[in-house]
């Protein structure tokens, strides 16, 4: 299990990655933190002939706020995101996904936006960035472009990249007052890749859902939004009495929207159930979370 | 025997620090991989990517022509040079497989090792490899054992009708009228997946041609080197003499280091080739397809019941994927075997009937592993006594009760012809019974479920043989019986004591339970014993590890050779000190007189004895060397009971281990904490068997688990806390021990798995495959879980 | 010839400069290089835990890590958690006197998620510990010395900061 030969590079500057990358076309790969590249190569499954390693680059190692909206550089890592005051108080839903991620030492190195890049199904971050409505910043030499996260994740760890580019940093947009959240997740053990789990986000005003969000983890594809479920809870007061019924409607809204496939530690009619359990959970914790803490 | 013998009872019983665990702590122990030579080359293996095809072409050229590949040899370049690997004969019906160091003509498992490229490192090699060209073309694979066994299936050899490697019919009393007769006769089916032993470190070698006075040295991963010397020896054409075996540091063995496999010796011919040393060391994704896999039994149990809950008669049927070859050494009847003849555990069965077969598949060779084939039968006979209890409408330890074999009727020879004594199944029931506060615990579980959440208990008795002497075979019915070892013993000049040995530990603190037990017999202290146990250059004769043998075997030697060493020690002392050797004594490693007012230092005796040895007549003086076999003839049963409880979530399926009481017999026990280790240990692989680990194939025999992203081994969340206690009863060996380093997992996967099912039953669910995988229990509630929206 | 870099790095205090391929991982360079074999390779994918080594004060997968990203950076491995007079770090202690040792292949890993551990927060629960060490596979324990031995540790060295 020793990586295949490849050029390394090792840049000190954005616009030095990018014109890399550029000369590189497909055969370029960013290295970040490698948490999931390196094991790939290390079994030969990946080959790059070129390997950027972007860790000299100082300026993506941000993680602030920009007129509310939190940018999360290329090269933060996850144990910076859980740490972060920043982002407990502003985008907890994010804080409480990123506990899930992995162990210690893999978290001390792997980052947010190499995990959105991979887009592995089963991921955290891919499905907290759709749920939250950020965005993704892509650099290559010809400039930049701001991908929003649905147009990004496109399917089974593929995504908008292109070759040549690079994910310089993830927006997140503010939270609106109010905001319950709650990001649920089953997995064999603590840190492994999810079987399934759910990110949910509910905007309560005056005891009524202005807004819901609804995501799915580890269920195919990438993570599913299920809009369905987010038009049905909008507009609804939601309450004990009538939390019961809402959210079994929305839960079977979710199972509807999945489309799960067998893999070695369940089956796709368990992972059906699974949606439906954890976008249950994620519900009910977004709803204790919501509104009544704070004044309509 | 002798009135002035001094027996000091010190060391043993007491939780001794492991001196020998030192450089672990230090970072500065040699593990295989830590060994290099100066010019060594660096090994791998092109392995098969089919699990069953003909191999059309193989085109090596490019491979070699790589810059820094030494050399590429594939099956044809070593046919007529090395004697493949032609499994042993057992006395049972089911054909021979012969397996090629590297495939030739045929693969018959995915990771099959096809070609091996020698170079300059192992980059370069693993670079090599991607260059070979191999076309296959596909043949049908047989990818479970009950598909395999049925006429007409593809066969994995031409030599086994049915793909038998083994298959076993046996009955003791008369099963047929015992079922006829039965108040209640209950059955089931059991399944459990593949798993394998997972040491942290993988195997490997390194063989270096002329090192000191040897043809072939070979450091190794392995459990028993001098078994890898006599199959060096046979299969390369060499005489033992010419070849040392030593076993470095080893991370973990578990039984899977304990056969013999072709990529080592493939090295050896390697390094006889090239005269040069050369260095393998699998990798994970070698040691998940080549390494031997355990398990995989699917059985069908059943029980005839008296009317209070007596067992009349046991009956199973077992099929055990045994994958594309008998494993070297011991043979594809392991698994089988076990599992079929120890089923009884602890209980009694007058009237006993199994047929167990051993199939072959296009998989990974099943070969042994910690408690080979008795958690299955334990957890099959557990849970099915609990169907039983439950049927009768009485208490699963209630029926446990009635059919435990009791100490009052030891010796007692059950079913299945073995004798069970010295050994304490009640007490080990009382003790986990009491410890657990079971009535409380049911009562506890009432409780929950009235709140809506779903508990269960397990209750598990198991047996264990261990220890086993030449009157007992290692598997029931097989032809292999290593059933003596020795130790020898050496009070060196400087009065220092060497325990050598051919019983290498994997972790197992085996150099300091021998010195405890050396320091005791002789009287000499701790820190004046050594003890080395990995060498052929070094040790006398010995099987090795396996199989709980290790304290038992080596103990035994060790008390056996101390009597002797003490003799010629006084002997020499009495003509030294001029007092007959009936009045003297040796403790804290002097020589004093019994009224304690002379006394001679171990050292100034030893030195005399060698270099003044003029002063002592040879018949007095005969050297301070002895070696001693121990052969316990019978093994000795050590056991245990383990009250599991367990929380069910049931909407995702996920079991919790709430609460894990052991109680275990394991004999006089030389090092508490080191015996604990063992046994929690053991739990923890128990864990993974019953909840988390299995290898998956598809239906074209291709592995899918290939990985520890996806072979799931139990973490430290996923291990409860153990509450373990003790209910000893000493063995009849000497010193009273027994192995331990088993036993556990018997009783993890059995008590675990009743656990799981007791829950079920809250809810008129049952499970009858493992592990319970969150989908398997939802299954066993009756979730439907069909995939439609 | 694959690309070979020269790097400067200081590990268990030491600096050394070398010459090494690019995809040289940060624990072959350690063990062939370095000679530091006391760094383990468990699975070469990340998972088992055995290769952690501290990097610039964090617990990193050495197997997952170029050594051409460690140059400039400071590493220490189970060979470097003496003092400098040669007196085990507590956790060594801890887990040679609680047994939380049996073949030692985990340990190096272990020994670095640990010390991380107890550096951020010094009196673990018993859960605590159990969670901070999942990434880290023991086959042979079944983990419950190794938690006592962390709970001593965190004893050990509070009682010594408290002098």
């Amino acid at each position: 299990m020793k990586a295949p030969v490849f050029d390394y590079r090792a840049p000190r500057s954005l616009a030095e990655a990018t014109a890399i990358l550029r000369d590189a076309g497909p055969d370029g790969r960013v290295l970040a933190g490698g948490q999931s590249l390196m094991p790939m190569m290390n079994m030969r499954i990946v080959a790059p002939g070129v390997l950027v390693d972007i860790n000299r680059i100082e300026e993506l190692a941000r993680l602030d706020a920009d007129g509310g909206t939190l940018r999360v550089g290329a090269l933060v890592r996850h144990v910076d995101i859980l740490h972060s005051p920043l982002v407990k108080a502003g985008w907890p839903l994010m804080s409480e996904a990123t506990a899930y991620v992995a162990h210690p030492a893999i978290r001390n190195r792997g980052t947010t936006c190499g995990s959105v890049a991979h887009n592995d199904p089963a991921a955290e971050h891919p499905s907290v960035l759709l749920t939250l409505g950020g965005s993704v910043v892509i650099a290559s030499a010809e400039g930049r472009r701001e991908v929003k996260a649905e147009d990004f994740l496109q399917g089974l760890m593929t995504t908008a990249l292109e070759p040549g580019e690079m994910i310089v940093e993830l927006r997140y947009p503010p939270v609106r007052p109010g905001t319950g959240w709650a990001f649920v997740e089953f997995s064999r053990r603590l840190g492994d890749f999810a079987l399934g789990g759910a990110a949910a986000l509910l905007t309560l005003r005056g005891g009524v859902c202005e807004e819901a969000r609804l995501t799915l983890v580890g269920m195919g594809e990438g993570p599913v939004r299920v809009t369905a479920a987010e038009a049905l809870l909008a507009g609804q007061r939601i309450d004990e009495g009538t939390a019961p019924e809402l959210f079994e409607a929305a839960v079977q809204l979710a199972r509807r929207a999945v489309d799960p496939t067998d893999d070695v530690h369940a089956g796709a009619g368990y992972r059906r159930h699974l949606a439906g359990v954890m976008a249950r959970r994620a519900l009910a914790r977004a709803l204790l979370r919501s509104g009544r803490t704070h004044h309509a | 025997m002798s009135g002035t013998r001094f027996v000091n009872e010190r060391m043993v019983g007491s939780s001794v620090l492991p001196e020998e665990a030192i450089p672990l702590v230090e970072g500065e122990a040699r593990f295989l991989n830590d060994i290099s030579f100066a010019g060594m080359f660096h090994v791998a293996f092109l392995r098969s990517q089919h699990a069953h095809a003909r191999l059309a072409r193989i085109d090596t050229s490019r491979a070699r022509a790589l810059p820094g590949v030494v050399t590429v040899l594939t099956g044809a370049d070593l046919l007529g040079k090395v004697e493949p690997f032609t499994s042993m004969p057992n006395r049972f019906s089911g054909g021979q497989s012969t397996q090629h160091w590297l495939a030739v003509e045929k693969v018959r498992f995915c990771g099959e090792a096809i070609c091996t490229v020698v170079a300059e490192s192992r980059a370069l090699a693993e670079d090599a490899i991607e260059l070979i060209e191999v076309d296959y073309d596909p043949l049908p694979v047989v990818t479970n054992a009950r598909d395999g066994e049925r006429d007409g299936s593809p066969l994995v050899h031409d030599t086994c009708p049915n793909n038998y490697l083994i298959r076993r019919d046996y009955q003791s009393g008369d099963v047929d009228a015992a079922f006829a007769n039965a108040h209640l006769v209950v059955k089931r089916r059991f399944q459990l997946g593949r798993k394998q032993a997972l040491c942290m470190e993988g195997r490997g070698c390194v063989a270096a041609w002329r090192d000191g006075s040897f043809k072939l040295s070979m450091w190794m991963s392995h459990q028993l080197p001098y078994v890898v010397r006599h199959y060096l020896a046979k299969h390369l054409g060499l005489s033992e003499t010419d070849i040392r075996v030593v076993a470095p540091q080893t991370g973990g063995g578990f039984g899977q280091k304990a056969s013999i496999y072709p990529e080592e010796f493939v090295c050896a011919f390697l390094a006889l080739q090239l005269r040069r040393p050369v260095k393998w060391v699998e990798d994970r994704l070698e040691n998940m397809v080549a390494s031997t896999h355990a398990r995989e039994h699917d059985i069908e149990v059943a029980l005839a019941l008296d009317a209070e809950g007596h067992i009349l008669a046991l009956q199973s049927d077992i099929w055990t994927d045994v994958g594309a070859y008998s494993t070297y050494l011991w043979s594809a009847g392991m698994e089988p075997l076990q599992t079929g003849g120890l089923m009884p555990g602890p209980y009694q069965v007058k009237a006993l009937r199994y047929t167990t077969r051993g199939v072959a598949t296009n998989k990974t060779p099943v070969g042994p592993y910690r408690a080979v084939g008795r958690p299955s039968a334990s957890a099959s006979l557990e849970l099915l006594l609990d169907q039983a209890a439950a049927e009768l409408g009485i208490d699963p330890v209630e029926i446990r009760r009635r059919n435990i074999i009791p100490q009052s009727a030891m010796p007692f020879r059950n079913g299945n012809n073995l004798v069970h004594d010295h050994v304490g199944y009640m007490p080990c029931l009382d003790m986990a019974l009491a410890k657990s506060g079971y009535p409380v615990l049911r009562k506890e579980q009432q409780a929950m479920l009235a709140k809506g959440k779903l508990r269960g208990i397990g209750v598990a008795c198991f047996a264990e043989l261990t220890g086993l002497g030449t009157s007992t075979a290692v598997g029931p019915g097989t032809l292999l019986q290593p059933g003596r070892d020795a130790v020898t013993l050496r009070l060196e000049t400087s009065g220092k004591l060497t325990i050598a040995a051919a019983l290498p530990s994997q972790g197992q603190r085996i150099a300091t339970a021998m010195r405890q037990v050396a320091a005791d017999e002789l009287g000499i202290r701790l820190d004046d014993i050594a003890c080395l146990t990995n060498d052929t250059g070094m040790a006398p004769y010995g099987f090795g590890t396996f199989a709980s043998r290790t304290a038992v075997f080596g103990s035994g030697a060790v008390i056996q050779a101390a009597g002797e060493l003490r003799r010629r020690i006084l002997a020499v002392a009495a003509h030294i000190m001029q007092t007959p050797s009936e009045e003297l004594m040796l403790a804290d490693s002097v020589v004093e007189t019994v009224d304690r007012t002379r006394s001679l230092p171990l050292r100034q005796l030893a030195e005399h004895s060698f270099f003044s040895a003029k002063d002592i007549p040879s018949e007095i003086n005969q050297g301070f060397e002895v070696t001693a076999f121990y052969d316990p003839k019978h093994g000795s049963f050590a056991a245990g009971a383990h009250v599991v409880v367990v929380d069910v979530d049931e909407e995702t399926g996920h079991v919790e281990i709430v609460r894990y009481v052991a109680a275990e017999d394991v004999g006089r026990i030389i090092n508490p904490a080191v015996v604990e280790g063992q046994i929690i240990g053991g739990i923890a692989q128990g864990v993974g068997e019953a909840l988390y680990e299995q290898l998956i194939y598809d239906e074209n025999g291709q592995p899918r688990t290939v990985t520890l992203a996806d072979y799931l081994v139990p973490s430290a969340l996923e291990v409860p806390h153990i509450e373990l206690h003790h209910a000893n009863t000493p063995s009849g060996a000497l010193g009273g021990f027994k192995g331990c380093g088993e036993g556990s997992i018997i009783g993890a996967l059995a008590g675990i798995s009743c656990a799981v099912a007791d829950a079920l039953r809250q809810r008129g669910g049952d499970i009858f495959h493992f592990p319970a995988t969150p989908e398997r229990v939802l299954r066993g509630l009756g979730v439907a879980l069909d995939d439609a929206a | 010839m694959p690309e070979q870099q020269t790097i400067t790095l200081t590990v268990n205090g030491r600096v050394h400069t070398k010459d090494v391929a690019t995809r040289t991982s940060l624990a072959d360079f350690l063990r062939d290089q370095l000679h530091l074999t006391g760094t383990h390779l468990g699975c070469e994918h990340g998972v088992c835990g055995a290769c952690t080594v501290t990097v610039d004060g964090r617990s990193a997968r050495a197997c997952l890590m170029l050594a051409v990203q460690a140059d400039g950076r400071e590493v220490v491995t189970i060979e470097g958690l003496k003092d400098p007079a040669g007196v085990w770090h507590p956790v060594q202690k801890a887990f040679f006197e609680n047994f939380a040792i049996q073949c030692g292949f985990c340990t190096p890993g272990f020994f670095a998620t640990a010390i991380e551990l107890l550096g951020q927060n010094p009196d673990p629960t018993e859960a605590e510990i159990r969670e901070y060490l999942s990434g880290n596979i023991c086959r042979c324990s079944g983990y419950q010395a190794i938690v006592e031995a962390v709970r001593a540790a965190a004893a050990a060295m509070q009682d010594h900061q408290r002098g």
